[in-house]
Order: C-alpha cells, then sequence, then structure tokens
C-alpha cells in the first residue's frame, strides 16, 4: 500500500510541507491545517499517516475506508464530526480544526515530498499485511 | 497466662487490621480479594503506584488505604 | 418477509405536515404531541419556564405527565402518557454518551411516574426532525405506529396490522420500510416493545439502531418500570423517526470549538486507558461480574447470598473470549467511544419460538448476568444468552423479570408455592428451562408466567391472599419497593446503599446512587451525616445525565490517569468539568457544579412531589424489605456469621456468645432497621425536605419552585 514515509533525520523544519498541504486542501498558508506537522523545536519530527486504517474500525458510520492504492481516506460527505478517529489515531496523526466540523488527514498525494528540499519524505510501498483494520467479512460472514 | 499476647496492627481504611511479618500492599490485596481494577492506595497520606503494591511493606501502626473508586455501578 | 405487502396493508388515520426549522443552541423549542384516541397531532411550545425550571430530557417528560394526568390516573388510562425527550446535549457527537433519551410514564407497576434513560438513535434523529419531546396520549383500538418522516416534515398515524410484534423482527421490518437503501438503514430509528409486553407489568421499549458492519438492527432498552407494557395497552406496535442528514453541528450549538476539545481528550482518554481499567470496550458494563462476586456484593439466590463458587463460569472473560465480538465500534449512538454496547453474533438459540435461529443478542449486561444467572442460580453464559435474547424481544426487563423469578424459585424451594401452583414448572434455584419457559408464557400470556410478570409486588399480595403464606416473610424476602424491583446489587452490608436504594424516587434502581465501595470497602462516609451527603450529591449529580440527554457511564466507568491526585477521586472532577464544558458549549450556559446540582434539584423535588400527589411519596413509602438490609433466615446469618457475630459486639455491645442464630438476628435486625431509619432522617434533612419526607416550603422557594400546582399538593403535609 501506498504511504508518505519519511525520515526525521533529515528534516530541517522548514515547514514548506505544511505550507503546500495546507494550501492545497484549505486555500490558507495555516500549519494547523496541514495533514503533516512538523515540531518547530528540538530534534525535528515529522507527524504523518502512515496509513495504518485504525481508524477505519473506529468510525461509526463507516466513512473512512481504504482505497485501491491501499491509501486510507475520509467520506466527507457520510462522516458525522465525532472526532472518535483523531482521539484513537495511534500516530496521533488524525487531524482536526475547529473551521471544519469533518477530521482530515494526508492521502499520500505526494506534493509535500515534491516540496521538501532534504527529501526527508517520500512517497514509498509497504506490504498490505500492516493493514490494521478488521476483514468485516470474515467476522460476520454476511 | 503470664503475658498476653500483643496483636500488632495496622489501620485499613480507617479500620484494624492484623499486621503480620512481611506484610505487604500486595498481600493485603489478596487477603482482603481487592480485585477491583480501579482502586487507590495510599500509606500514611502517600501514593503507592501498582508495580510497587509487591515491594511495599507495611509496619505496624502505618495508616493504609486502599480507596475503591467506584460510585457508579 | 414482504414488507411492501405489509406497507400496503397500513391504512392511514391522520397527516400532519410541519416546518422542519431550526435548532438553537440545542433546543428545537417546540414538542411534538400525538394523541392516539382522537387521531389529532400538534406542535406545543417548549417555553422559557420549561427550559429554566426543567431544562430537558425527563424534566420535560415529568412536566407534560404531571400536566397530563390526575391523582386518580393510572397506567391504563387513556390520559396517561408516553414522552421521548433527548435533553438539550442529544445528539451532538463529540463527546461519548449523547444519544440518550428519557421516556416518562405512570409506571404500571408502581402507579407513579417511571423514567427510565435509554440509547439507540431515537432521540437524536427526533431532534433533528424538529423536535425536544414526543408526547403520546390516548389509547387506539387497533395496532397502530406512529411515522416522523424528519427530511419531509410529516408525521402520520398508520394502522400496521401485519408486521410481526417481537422487536428483533419488528425493528428489522420497519428500517426495512422505511430506508431507502442498505446505507439509509443508520437513518432510521424504531421504539417498539414486544409480545411479552402486553402479559407482564414489566415490558420495556426497546430502541433500535441500525449496524451497519453487522448489517442488523440492535436493540437498547428502556427497561425499567414497564413502559412497554402502557406501549401496548394503547395498541402502540411502534413509533419510527426517519432523519438522514446527520452532521455533527446540527445543534447549532454555542460554541463548537469547546465541546470538539472536551471531545478527543476524552475519546484519548479512552483510547489509552480503557484497557488498563474496566475494559469497556471489550466487555461493556459486564466486566464486573467477578468483581461483584469477590466482594460479596452478587445477588445469588434472590439475594441471600453475595458470590457463588460457580460465578467462575459467568465471568467477564468467559463472554469475552467465547461469545461477544471483539474489535467491532459497539456505540449506541455516534461518537460513543467507551462502546459499551456490546454483541454476542450468531448465538444459537434453545427454546421457544425461534429455537434453531441464530442471532445476535445485545449484551450480556451487568445486571442481566447477575439477575438472569447469579440471582436464580443460573450459572451458565449460554442460559443467560438466550434469557437476555427473549427478554429484549419479548420486551421484557431483564432486572424485573430476574429479581422477580428469584423471588418466585425462593417460594418454590420453601414450598410457599408449588408445582401444582406453578402449573408443573420445577422453579428451583439453577433451572434454566423452567425459567426461559415462563418468558416463553408471558410472550404467549398463558400459564404461571404471567402471574410472575404480575411483579413481586403483586406475586407477594397473591401468595399470601391465595395460597396462605406469611405476609411478613414475604415482605422480607420480596425485593422490591414502591413495587419496582431491586436492581442487582447485594446491599445488605452497606448501609449507605440501603439509602441509595430505598431513598429514590422511581424505585430501587441504582442509577441514583451506587455507594458501596465508598461505603462498605473505603470507609470514607463512615457518619450519618457523610452518608446523608452522599445520598444527596450523587442522586442530585446523576439525575442531571437525564435532563441533558447524556449517558452516565462515561462519567466513571474511565478515569483520568492523575484522577487519583485530586481531592475527590469518587467524584472524577476532571469528567464533571468536561460536561460543564460541554453543556456551556451547547447552551451557552456556564454553570458551576452548585448550579448544576440545584438543575437536578429542581427535577428532583418535582418527581417527589408528583409521588406525593399519587399518593406513594412519603415516608411510609421509603420502607426496604429486610432481605436487602441483613439475614432474613438462619442460613443468610450464618454464611456470614464472623462478620455479624463482630458486628453485634463490637456496634451494639451485645456478647453473640452462647446465643442462638435466631437471638442474634433479632438483635442484629433490631439494630440495623433503627440505623436506617436515622439515615433516612438525615438524608431528608440533608434534601431540604421534613421527617415525613415532604420537601418544605422553604426549600421550594430555595429552589425557586414554588408553582402553585406543587404548593397545593404539599401545604398541608408540612
Amino acid at each position: 500500500m501506498k504511504y508518505l514515509a519519511k525520515d526525521d533525520s533529515k528534516c530541517i523544519q522548514c515547514g514548506a510541507c505544511e505550507s503546500i498541504c495546507s494550501k492545497t486542501y484549505f486555500k490558507e498558508d495555516n500549519p494547523e491545517k496541514s495533514c503533516i506537522q512538523i515540531n518547530k523545536e528540538d530534534t525535528p519530527e515529522i507527524n504523518v499517516c502512515n496509513q495504518c486504517g485504525e481508524c477505519i474500525d473506529i468510525c461509526p458510520v463507516m466513512a473512512i475506508k481504504r482505497d485501491k492504492l491501499g491509501v486510507v481516506r475520509i467520506d466527507k460527505k457520510i462522516c458525522v464530526g465525532c472526532f472518535m478517529c483523531v482521539g484513537f489515531c495511534p500516530q496521533l496523526s488524525m487531524r482536526q480544526h475547529d473551521d471544519y466540523i469533518e477530521p482530515f488527514k494526508c492521502i499520500a498525494c505526494g506534493l509535500c515530498a515534491k516540496e521538501c528540499p532534504t527529501e526527508a519524505i517520500y512517497i514509498a510501498e509497504k506490504s498490505d499485511e500492516e493493514a490494521k483494520e478488521m476483514p468485516l467479512d470474515k467476522v460476520f460472514n454476511k | 497466662m503470664s503475658h498476653a499476647e500483643v496483636i500488632l496492627i495496622i489501620k485499613l481504611n480507617n479500620r484494624d487490621f492484623p499486621w503480620e511479618e512481611g506484610l505487604t500492599i500486595e498481600k493485603i490485596m489478596q487477603i482482603k480479594k481487592f480485585t477491583f481494577p480501579k482502586i487507590i492506595v495510599k500509606v500514611n497520606g502517600n501514593h503507592i503506584e501498582k508495580e510497587d503494591y509487591a515491594e511495599t511493606f507495611v509496619n505496624d501502626g502505618d495508616n493504609v488505604e486502599i480507596i475503591h473508586l467506584l460510585a457508579g455501578g | 418477509m414482504n414488507i411492501k405487502n405489509m406497507k400496503e396493508n397500513h391504512k392511514l388515520l391522520a397527516e400532519y405536515k410541519y416546518e422542519l426549522g431550526e435548532i438553537d443552541k440545542g433546543y428545537t423549542n417546540r414538542t411534538l404531541y400525538v394523541n392516539i384516541s382522537d387521531n389529532t397531532i400538534n406542535s406545543k411550545p417548549v417555553t422559557e419556564m420549561m427550559k429554566e425550571k426543567f431544562v430537558g430530557g425527563k424534566g420535560f417528560g415529568l412536566w407534560y405527565l404531571w400536566n397530563a394526568t390526575t391523582p386518580t390516573t393510572r397506567w391504563d388510562d387513556s390520559e396517561n402518557e408516553i414522552i421521548i425527550a433527548g435533553g438539550p446535549a442529544c445528539g451532538i457527537t463529540q463527546y461519548a454518551g449523547t444519544g440518550k433519551s428519557l421516556v416518562c410514564s405512570i409506571s404500571p407497576l408502581t402507579d407513579i411516574p417511571i423514567d427510565s434513560n435509554v440509547g439507540g438513535y431515537f432521540g437524536p434523529l427526533l431532534k433533528f426532525s424538529g423536535w425536544d419531546a414526543l408526547e403520546i396520549q390516548g389509547k387506539s383500538d387497533k395496532d397502530i405506529i406512529v411515522y416522523i418522516d424528519g427530511n419531509n416534515g410529516i408525521v402520520t398515524i398508520e394502522e400496521a396490522p401485519l408486521e410481526a410484534y417481537d422487536a428483533h423482527i419488528l425493528g428489522e421490518q420497519l428500517t426495512e420500510m422505511f430506508a431507502d437503501n442498505e446505507e439509509d438503514k443508520r437513518n432510521v430509528a424504531v421504539v417498539t416493545a414486544g409480545t411479552g409486553a402486553e402479559h407482564s407489568r414489566f415490558g420495556i421499549l426497546n430502541f433500535t439502531f441500525y449496524d451497519q458492519r453487522r448489517k442488523t438492527t440492535r436493540l437498547k432498552q428502556a427497561g425499567r418500570g414497564g413502559i412497554g407494557t402502557v406501549f401496548r395497552n394503547k395498541k402502540l406496535k411502534a413509533l419510527i423517526v426517519k432523519f438522514s442528514n446527520v452532521k455533527g453541528d446540527l445543534n447549532n450549538t454555542f460554541e463548537q470549538s469547546i465541546i470538539n476539545k472536551t471531545g478527543i481528550k476524552y475519546h484519548k482518554e479512552i483510547h489509552d486507558l480503557d484497557h488498563l481499567q474496566n475494559n469497556m470496550r471489550k466487555i461493556g458494563t459486564a466486566n464486573i461480574i467477578e468483581v461483584m462476586d469477590a466482594y460479596d456484593l452478587l445477588p445469588v439466590m434472590n439475594f441471600q447470598y453475595g458470590s457463588h463458587p460457580d460465578t467462575e463460569k459467568i465471568k467477564s472473560t468467559v463472554f469475552i473470549e467465547k461469545y461477544l465480538t471483539q474489535g467491532v465500534q459497539d456505540g449506541c449512538w455516534y461518537g460513543c467511544s467507551m462502546a459499551c454496547a456490546k454483541a454476542a453474533d450468531n448465538f444459537l438459540l434453545k427454546t421457544g419460538p425461534y429455537k434453531g435461529h441464530r442471532v445476535t443478542v445485545d449484551g450480556p449486561e451487568y445486571e442481566n448476568a447477575a439477575g438472569l444467572g447469579a440471582n436464580c442460580a443460573i450459572f451458565d453464559p449460554e442460559a443467560i444468552l438466550e434469557l437476555n435474547f427473549y427478554c429484549d424481544t419479548y420486551g421484557i426487563d431483564t432486572i424485573s423479570f430476574g429479581t422477580a423469578t428469584a423471588f418466585a424459585m425462593e417460594c418454590y424451594e420453601r414450598g410457599i408455592i408449588n408445582k401444582e401452583i406453578t402449573e408443573g414448572l420445577e422453579l428451583n434455584f439453577g433451572n434454566f428451562y423452567s425459567s426461559v419457559e415462563l418468558l416463553h408464557q408471558m410472550s404467549k400470556g398463558e400459564g404461571f408466567g404471567t402471574v410472575v410478570g404480575q411483579g413481586v409486588n403483586r406475586m407477594k399480595k397473591l401468595f399470601v391472599e391465595k395460597y396462605g403464606a406469611n405476609e411478613e416473610f414475604l415482605f422480607d424476602i420480596g425485593m422490591e419497593q414502591k413495587g419496582l424491583e431491586y436492581s442487582e446489587y447485594g446491599s445488605k452490608e452497606s448501609l449507605a446503599q440501603q439509602g441509595g436504594y430505598g431513598l429514590t424516587n422511581k424505585g430501587p434502581q441504582h442509577d441514583e446512587a451506587w455507594l458501596i465501595f465508598m461505603d462498605m470497602v473505603n470507609n470514607q462516609i463512615p457518619t450519618f451525616e457523610d452518608k446523608a451527603e452522599a445520598l444527596h450529591y450523587y442522586p442530585m449529580f446523576r439525575t442531571w445525565f437525564g435532563l441533558y440527554g447524556f449517558c452516565k457511564l462515561p462519567w466513571n466507568d474511565i478515569v483520568p490517569a492523575d484522577n487519583k491526585y485530586t481531592d475527590e477521586p469518587a467524584k472524577v472532577p476532571e469528567h464533571v468539568q468536561n460536561y460543564l464544558d460541554v453543556v456551556y458549549g451547547v447552551t451557552g450556559r456556564k454553570l458551576s457544579v452548585d448550579d448544576m446540582i440545584k438543575e437536578s434539584e429542581r427535577v428532583y423535588n418535582f418527581q417527589r412531589i408528583f409521588n406525593i400527589r399519587m399518593g406513594k411519596g412519603l415516608r411510609k413509602d421509603d420502607r426496604i424489605p429486610y432481605r436487602s438490609m441483613g439475614p432474613v433466615t438462619k442460613e443468610e446469618y450464618e454464611s456470614r456469621q464472623e462478620r455479624y457475630d463482630t458486628q453485634l459486639r463490637e456496634k451494639i455491645g451485645y456478647a453473640p456468645e452462647g446465643k442462638t442464630t435466631e437471638e442474634k438476628m433479632a438483635a442484629l435486625r433490631e439494630y440495623r432497621e433503627n440505623q436506617y431509619e436515622k439515615l433516612i432522617d438525615a438524608v431528608y434533612k440533608r434534601r431540604g425536605w421534613n421527617s415525613n419526607g415532604v420537601p418544605t416550603l422553604k426549600h421550594l422557594k430555595y429552589l425557586n419552585l414554588e408553582l402553585p400546582e406543587l404548593m397545593e399538593v404539599i401545604k398541608d403535609l408540612q
């Protein structure tokens, strides 16, 4: 499955990724509205969704699904804005901003990777076996 | 009987509880069958963490509080 | 099932069109009134007075009920109502447990108002459809449904002759009938009872929610006090609401950001700590089965004992490992990260009309495992699940059924009733097949099941009058008060909990106060004044959930990591603040804890006065059976002899040596009954009531509740 891979040691905390992400998806240069987030102090840490999919089982209305490429996506039309996925994300990478009633997350579009001056982030593939969601068909046999 | 038997006691939740050699918080919990998962333990007012129950010895005269947190049900 | 055919056989009796309107800071400011005698439907304004004095939810329900009934109204009178109301916070999605409805009616068990709290989607969807409350009055002579189309603003009353009655089928049928497609099913919520609700006094209402993963209709219960019995007596088959565009901001809250922030903080807490604390996400309330056993609090054999070696067979891990599907999002409203609505899937039924069917069983809740299981000495997880299933689908309260069956079993074991009276049923403790047969009989309206279905209070009278039983003994062992069966905790060794059960408004249900650990184990409330303070604060605090549309469980079935360092860990101060923050976010009202308690006190005192108006709200009505206070029989005494002997020696100054068990029992009883009277004195005083349990005029003034109709009821009782 496709995901945005990272190498914290290469990050220089320039914020270019946050800028392009928030501008692309929310038409505003605002790190709080970026799916990828970088700490501003201390040793660089890149926080971004690894597409594990734990949030898929948390969503009460099944608004979160994995697409054909393995990317976990939120259907905002279905979402009821409970933000359980935000509280339950093991990476703390599901985002919420009070200007919106739905959460948002990285969809591994790769735009930030193109902006990154140090190649600290890049689109990669990993095994589908790392997917964490339950196989509902098997559980309920329906 | 020439000597009255001396029974050493501690306070457990403000009630008398017999002390014995080697008494620990873990031992008290076993004796009292305190199995509830949400419990606060204090000895003489100091909090004792769960991982320290087995190592925390209780001495004669100590004031032990084992507070069960359920006001619900 | 041929849904099309069922629908074609509906006959439209009334149709009402309304403007959809908008919710303003949690209120729609309207109530939907439906009269099923003359098929009239109206919109009633929710007044500022109602909001100020009664807030919403249970407050609104009791207020409407008060105005609809008279002191002589009984449960089956046409003027009796069923009111369903959420509350201003009902329907937000960001905090756990915010989809609750409160249901009020005059109870067939107690003849006073009952309130029952229930999850499922009906309350929130009702509000989004434009209504703070649904008030149903009158009686139909044919089976009907009431349908609220919240997408188009249409309410209809329809004859519905062909649908099933039992909840697990009827819920599915109506969900399918009113949903446009599979995705739309979660937008339909149904309220049903069941066949057993017609033939017993403890009928329940089932509130559905559609489980998209299981692809099945789940059931949550408004269980206490027989509201399902009223429902079927009115010939209501179902209430349905449909609303298709749920979003997280439909309440048009005052300040959404504080709700978001508080909700996410709470979700994270559940994520990080639940598995270290109560395991609510894995097992729900049943996590405490073995805990109650370990502390000698699990009701065994009609509350005679507090533990049993066979509890091992029904402990929570048995259900987790063998029966309950794990890892599924089991919230009964969106945003409930506590997710305690567990279910056993593909469960094979062994008896009854659905024998051989594989079904989804909602539960078991702790109360079900304790009441249907331990209290009847049925220590078999599959028996508990089957009883649980049939109770739900027949529309029978698991708690009243468990306690009433345990009582009948004890009477049978003691020879007070026999096989002739039970029409062949061997009602020994532990007999699952007899217990489940009682349920099937309640469903069909035949046999001894209909006698048990009258409840403990009426069984006692019948056994005395018809079969010559000893009245005093039956009063001692019959675990009911005000007509309502006890819920499933042993209160013998905790005076505070005797009050927690006995000094309630609706009857002995632990939703007002559960003080056993604080009192018996922790010894935190040793004096009468301490106990009275707890029996003031907790009932008021817990009443508050029902005014706003909150669930109580997220308050203390998990606690923050640093809760133990707070001044009063039992109150879970951070969570109390969460609720005040969420209510501020919804309504804009900035409340303190004192304000919160006062809001509840108004409704609580109103309910007390309502009881007095109905003839059942005085000191004499707060008497409790001795089984809830101490050992009634020799066997009970001897099972805890050391504890009781010590108490005689140390508390009473009575030397147990050389005394017979009977003598010791008498001394202990005198002491304990006296303690309960002293507790009553202290609690009444703390609650602002006189020694007869009547709210004082001064207290009503303090509460700003000097409504003339209330003063009229209590002025001569001062």
